[in-house]
């Protein structure tokens, strides 16, 4: 049977945005998927689930330029309990910044592990903005490229796709301070004080 | 500041008191959740209180840093990857231009010259991508100069021990 396992790799996996991106991958693809988040204690549970799948769907964002600890962690544990056949892998992978191609080198990272490891790789998605974008109206723009990845992902092909929000970089940031304004503002938090050169410094 | 910072003991016979080593792995670090609290509800302060908040105060002020770490797949293996996720505090969430790309303000963190000794059995590939990666981190980490270095486990301490004493000069 056809079936893709998708796996969350962010630490933060039940509010994540990347959920967000699995739900929609989910909602596209023509083929039964099934999600799940990477915990400290599920390792094992996820490689032996693997037996019964025919893809990986990796989705994970983006953390000092490289893959975050919680799927390095689980990439070592499959690297000693790998399954007998090895899934084809996709990748979904989205980082704050706008421009998408600052996830290049995670997305070298993990295809360096599946060669490694014998995983043929197939396709990817590489999103920019991807703190924001799907709060906003210009969300329809990773709605369209989740589903060409879903589509081909379920054929088996091997796309480099990637997208973020249509926008000059400065209304970008622009748009950014207000996100990050209004946040602080929820926790009772000036933006003056979000600017503090301090670090570990007072108490706030 | 000269900051040496390791995923591993190693023996240094260096005596200086500008200098200082710190050996992650004996510390007590979790990974990151990105909760946003540093920029967020306590800006500047990571709301985990273990050893990290001892330690990427020392990061921010150092002028000079050596980075110790075990490469794996081509990024940094987990000791230091975590130690660099921890970091977050001392950016800012505010986002700027640098070079033509969004990057976060960074809050008082000194320019650096860094160093990064990457070691372990590291392929040709993933000697490529772990170069790759550090350039991408030298905008985000405040690098105003680096090198990469590589090296295997045997040879490690004396890479290290020729590093440091060129800092003498
Ligand atoms: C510790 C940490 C490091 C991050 N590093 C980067 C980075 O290097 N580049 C980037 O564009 N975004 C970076 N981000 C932002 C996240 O990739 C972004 O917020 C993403 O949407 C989080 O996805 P998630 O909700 O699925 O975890 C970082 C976030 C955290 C918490």
């Amino acid at each position: 049977m056809e079936g893709i396992m998708i796996i969350n790799g962010s630490p933060r996996a039940p509010k994540s945005n990347s959920k967000k991106y699995a739900e929609l991958f989910a909602k596209y693809c023509t083929v039964p998927s099934e999600y799940f988040a990477i915990t400290n204690k599920n390792h094992l549970e996820l490689c032996r689930k693997m037996e019964n799948y025919t893809h990986i769907l990796f989705v994970f964002p983006l953390y000092v330029d490289g893959l975050p600890v919680t799927l390095m962690n689980f990439l070592k544990t499959l690297e000693e309990q790998s399954p007998k056949t090895k899934l084809q892998v996709s990748v979904l992978v989205n980082c704050g910044f706008i421009e998408p191609e600052q996830n290049n080198v995670a997305v070298k990272i993990l295809q360096c592990f599946c060669k490694k490891q014998g995983y043929p790789f197939g396709s990817v998605l590489r999103i920019g903005s991807g703190e924001a974008i799907l709060n906003t109206p210009l969300k329809i723009f990773a709605i369209w490229k989740i589903k060409q990845l879903a589509t081909s992902v379920a054929k088996g092909k091997n796309r480099n796709l990637k997208t973020t929000m249509p926008l000059p970089k400065k209304i970008f940031i622009r748009a950014s301070t207000n996100y990050w304004e209004n946040y602080g503002k929820r926790n009772g938090i000036t933006p003056a004080q979000m600017a503090t050169m301090g670090i570990e410094e007072g108490s706030v | 500041m000269n900051l040496i910072l390791s995923d591993r003991r190693i023996e240094l016979p260096i005596n200086n008191r500008s200098t200082e080593f710190i050996d992650l792995s004996g510390l007590q670090i979790s990974n990151c959740i990105g909760c946003f609290g540093c920029w967020t509800k306590t800006p500047g302060k990571c709301v985990i209180r273990d050893d990290a908040v001892k330690v990427y105060p020392k990061i921010a002020e150092s002028c000079k840093i050596l980075y110790i770490t075990k490469v794996k797949y081509g990024n940094y293996d987990t000791i230091m990857k975590t130690m660099l996720e921890r970091s977050l505090p001392i950016q800012q969430a505010f986002i700027r231009l640098l070079n033509g790309e969004t990057h976060h303000i960074q809050r008082a963190v000194a320019p650096k010259q860094a160093t990064v000794i990457g070691y372990g059995n590291i392929s040709n590939e993933e000697q490529e991508i772990f170069k790759q990666l550090v350039a991408r981190n030298a905008s985000n980490m405040c690098f105003e100069d680096y090198r990469v270095i590589f090296s295997h486990e045997d040879t490690l301490e004396q890479t290290v021990i020729n590093e440091v004493t060129s800092w003498k000069e």
